[in-house]
């Protein structure tokens, strides 16, 4: 009898029995694998150096150097849900860095009329980037390496590439390393307004929903009566605003513009979408998630840094981190 | 070869999903190594466990218990591949074409291509192999063309085609013959007849009980995962084979009798709900004029190709049109998108349901009030209420009969038929005044297909217009109040009271 020896005659009996097997184990690790290996992390760093690593000191500095990046993450999530794809961040934040300096620094332009020119300049590079895509049915990926690479060269064409510190009013510097409120930085105080308004967005909105649907099921959600294109374009609008938001902390933070400010943004900002696409809801991007994959991409990097690491170590964590992240979300995607 | 064993055999195959035992002990064999092979059918309702039976036995789902064995030997399918090395062959109902590739490029797929020079692909014979093919099967396509231009019927005819390439010992056709026209089906049983004499076998499912007792030798039945009845066609006729799917006698009797008696005649004064003049998109649909009146169920007939689709897309929005009115309620509109045409109060149940109805991942719920979600919406008309959602989508769930396991699951688990009323949840949350219906029926069991033609009558009581497109005539007669026809992308025809039969129909689509 080739009944291969199961008891096929016993009664319906699933879940609680079989559920301690291998493919359980595989299960759970896939589901709290990052999240475990945040908290290993962490302990591992802090045993090593409890007096650095865990100290308030560096918790601060970690949570400012975090801010920018989260930032640009979060703007990100909102394409990525949506299956679209920005790759211009690094040119719009260089970008952005260079037109509000510049008109401050050169034109004289008050610190407040100039944030908000470079939002709107922003909302209409976003809009390009999005209307291309999304109206013209141009790939996101290439056209937004693209548009990138244009704007690192209006970035270069604006200042010679040369750092710009001279007449940079004072009050700007003051956005992000102003009086501390609680004892944190108020970048870290706009990172949490930025994830707070986003999180609301995708979770709790009309519009996250859609963008959901849009991501699941494009042609569904045309035929839904759902406005596609236009939900599209915004989504690459929210990458610009977001990655203007992060050109304007980096370059208060330092007090200046460079032509490197946020240069090195493109893998960690994809690294902590794609990692928080593996630690939640499986295989899809949240801002929860983002927001988990954020800091745990700050703890590799600060926890080397504390470890005196070499900066290529921390690249090649980082990157290998991201392939992982990616490898698991996959995983995740493909059971079922 | 002295012992002639069966080629396949199954035993106690069990699977569950989440808290659906899918598949609950089933065994059963199929005969092979004979001259002569055998066309079993596998009949039950939809999320019976067929699909699922099938899916095991084409290595995508791995059994929780249970064996398979080919041939005598047993085999643990370890990719979807590995089954096709042993001579199984399937065609699911989820299309897999490559898009964008040619007609030849998907005939050849999962065989080897005929190459010259070793590494070279050799087109000629490619294309001979791919015209040999679709000649088989009566369809005229170019090797060379797109399937992305195909229809729903020709891709699966093509994925047919395919299999028969092959040469498979075992070939499982899971609803080869949904929104096939009569024509075609009879060349697939033709096929079907073909591969059976080369000793070629063939499990055939099937929601179409009379081609299963037509084209069949051996009948299994399945209900709720479980293998109810086995035996040889001679021994079942329409109404037990019913029995034996639906599990208790005369229930859809009654039901039919109560649908015949609510259909009354609409009154030619009835106001028209919508109205179409000179609709023209290419040559797909050619100066269309028809009037849906209020309380109507006005049908389509046509067969595959003849703009049936085309036009309801295109009084949708989805597509351009060309020239030609549109009227709601007596008012024109000219909906430039779905979002537009919604507004004007024209709702579209799409022919292709997974790809085109539903977001997958997405619940019940989530589906429902995707098309009415500002709706539910408080002030500020921003945040929808999730407990405004739940309570429509347990309303939905109640009328529709729809059965999941909770309102979150993601639809991609459900049933062909609990996907199908999803997407309906999801209009008559919208609401509208005219529905369009593609295909509501393809795929569905006997069941969820009366219940539609319940809920299409029911809407037109209400006062509502339904345009009513279907390939299966037969549904057509008891569903509608008048069907027209269309070929080649016209209207030739307007059947009404004791014309709207079935013949009438097929003499209109072929132009007799």
């Amino acid at each position: 009898m080739p009944a291969g020896g199961v008891d096929a005659a016993a009664p319906v009996e699933r879940g609680s029995t079989s559920r301690f097997d291998a493919a359980a184990v595989k299960d759970f690790l896939s589901k709290y694998g990052v999240l475990l290996t945040l908290i290993g992390m962490i302990v591992v760093f802090g045993l090593l150096s409890p007096h650095v690593f865990l100290s308030v000191r560096n918790l601060k500095s970690a949570l400012a150097e975090m801010a920018p990046v989260a930032i640009v993450a979060f703007g990100l999530t909102a394409v990525l849900v949506m299956g679209d794809f920005d790759l211009s961040i690094v040119g719009m934040i260089g970008l952005g860095a260079a037109i509000v300096v510049s008109l401050m620094a050169k034109s004289g332009v008050p610190v407040i009329l100039a944030i908000v020119i470079s939002f709107l300049i922003a909302a209409g590079i976003g809009t390009v980037n999005g209307t291309v895509v999304a109206k013209f049915g141009a790939s996101s990926f290439i056209t937004t390496l693209a548009i990138g690479q244009v704007l690192t060269g209006i970035n270069l064409k604006l200042t010679g590439g040369q750092v710009i510190f001279e007449g940079v009013p004072g009050g700007f510097d003051r956005i992000a390393q102003g009086t501390p409120i609680l004892g944190i930085q108020n970048s870290v105080w706009i990172a949490l307004g930025f994830f707070v308004v986003g999180y609301v967005m995708l979770e709790h909105t009309a519009i996250g929903r859609y963008m959901y649907a849009i991501g699941g099921n494009r042609e569904a959600a045309r035929l839904s009566g759902i406005q596609v294109t236009g939900i599209r374009i915004a989504g690459f609008v929210i990458v610009a605003v977001c990655s203007m938001a992060a050109a304007i902390l980096l370059s208060s933070t330092a007090g200046a513009y460079s032509f490197t400010l946020g240069s090195t943004y493109f893998l960690p900002t994809y690294a902590a979408v794609f990692l928080g696409a593996a630690v939640l809801r499986p295989g899809s991007f949240s801002m929860l998630g983002t927001l988990i994959g954020a800091v745990f991409l700050e703890v590799v990097s600060n926890g080397l840094a504390t470890q005196s690491a070499e900066s290529s170590i921390v690249q090649i964590v980082q990157g290998g981190v991201l392939a992982i992240a990616v490898l698991l979300s996959t995983l995740e995607g493909r059971r079922g | 070869m002295t012992e002639r064993g069966p080629f396949l055999s199954v035993s106690h195959l069990r699977k569950a999903y989440l808290e659906t035992q899918a598949v609950d002990d089933v065994s059963f064999e199929v005969a092979g190594n004979a001259e002569q092979g055998e066309i079993i059918g596998l009949v039950g309702k939809n999320g019976a466990g067929k699909s699922t039976v099938i899916k095991m036995l084409a290595g995508v789902v791995t059994p929780d218990a249970g064996e398979i064995a080919i041939e005598g030997e047993p085999v643990a399918f370890r990719n979807p591949q590995h089954p096709k090395t042993l001579g199984l062959a399937f065609m699911h109902q989820e299309l897999e074409q490559l898009p964008r590739m040619s007609v030849a490029e998907n005939v050849i797929l999962g065989s080897p291509v005929p190459r010259r020079f070793g590494v070279l692909i050799d087109w000629r014979r490619l294309h001979a192999i791919s015209r040999e093919i679709t000649d088989l099967l009566n369809l005229d396509l170019d090797p060379k063309a797109s399937v992305d231009g195909l229809s729903v019927a020709e891709k699966r005819l093509l994925m047919i085609g395919r299999a028969l390439h092959m040469r498979a010992k075992l070939l499982v056709l899971d609803e080869p013959s949904a929104s096939l026209t009569g024509r075609e089906i009879e060349h697939l049983h033709e096929i079907c007849g073909r591969i059976k004499s080369r000793g070629g076998s063939i499990i055939y499912v099937s929601h179409r009980l009379q081609e299963i007792l037509d084209l069949t030798d051996r009948v299994i039945v399945m209900r709720d995962g479980r293998l109810v009845d086995e035996g040889p066609t001679s021994r079942f006729d329409q109404q037990t084979l019913v029995r034996a799917i639906i599990g208790a006698a005369d229930q859809s009797l009654s039901a039919d009798q109560k649908r015949l008696r609510s259909r009354g005649d609409v009154a030619l004064d009835s106001p028209v709900v919508l109205e179409t003049e000179g609709l023209t998109r290419g040559t797909a649909v050619r100066g269309v004029s028809l009037k849906l009146r209020r309380g109507e169920v006005l049908g389509i007939a046509g067969l595959v190709g003849a703009g049936r689709t085309e036009l309801a897309r295109l009084i949708f929005g989805a597509d351009r049109r060309d020239s030609g009115t549109i009227k709601v309620n007596g008012e024109p509109v000219a909906p430039r998108s779905p979002r537009e045409a919604i507004r004007d109060g024209i709702a579209l149940l799409p022919e292709d349901r997974r790809n085109e109805g539903l977001v997958l991942d997405f619940g019940v719920r989530d589906n429902v009030t995707l098309a009415a979600l500002s709706s539910f919406t408080s002030r500020l008309r921003l945040f929808p209420s999730r407990r405004r959602e739940s309570r429509q989508t347990a309303k939905m769930i109640e009328r529709l009969d729809i059965v999941a396991a909770d309102q979150e699951m993601p639809v991609r688990y459900l049933s062909g038929g609990n996907q199908q009323k999803a997407v309906l949840g999801k209009w008559l949350t919208r609401g509208a005044d005219a529905f369009i219906f593609d295909e509501p029926t393809a795929g569905i069991d006997v069941d969820a297909k009366a219940q539609i033609y319940d809920l299409a009558r029911a809407l037109a009581g209400e006062g509502k217009g339904i345009l009513f497109i279907s390939s299966e005539f037969a549904e057509l007669t008891r569903a509608c109040d008048r069907v027209v026809v269309m070929r080649e992308g016209q209207l030739v025809g307007d059947l009404s009271g004791s014309e709207m039969t079935e013949e009438n129909m097929v003499a209109l689509c072929y132009g007799r």
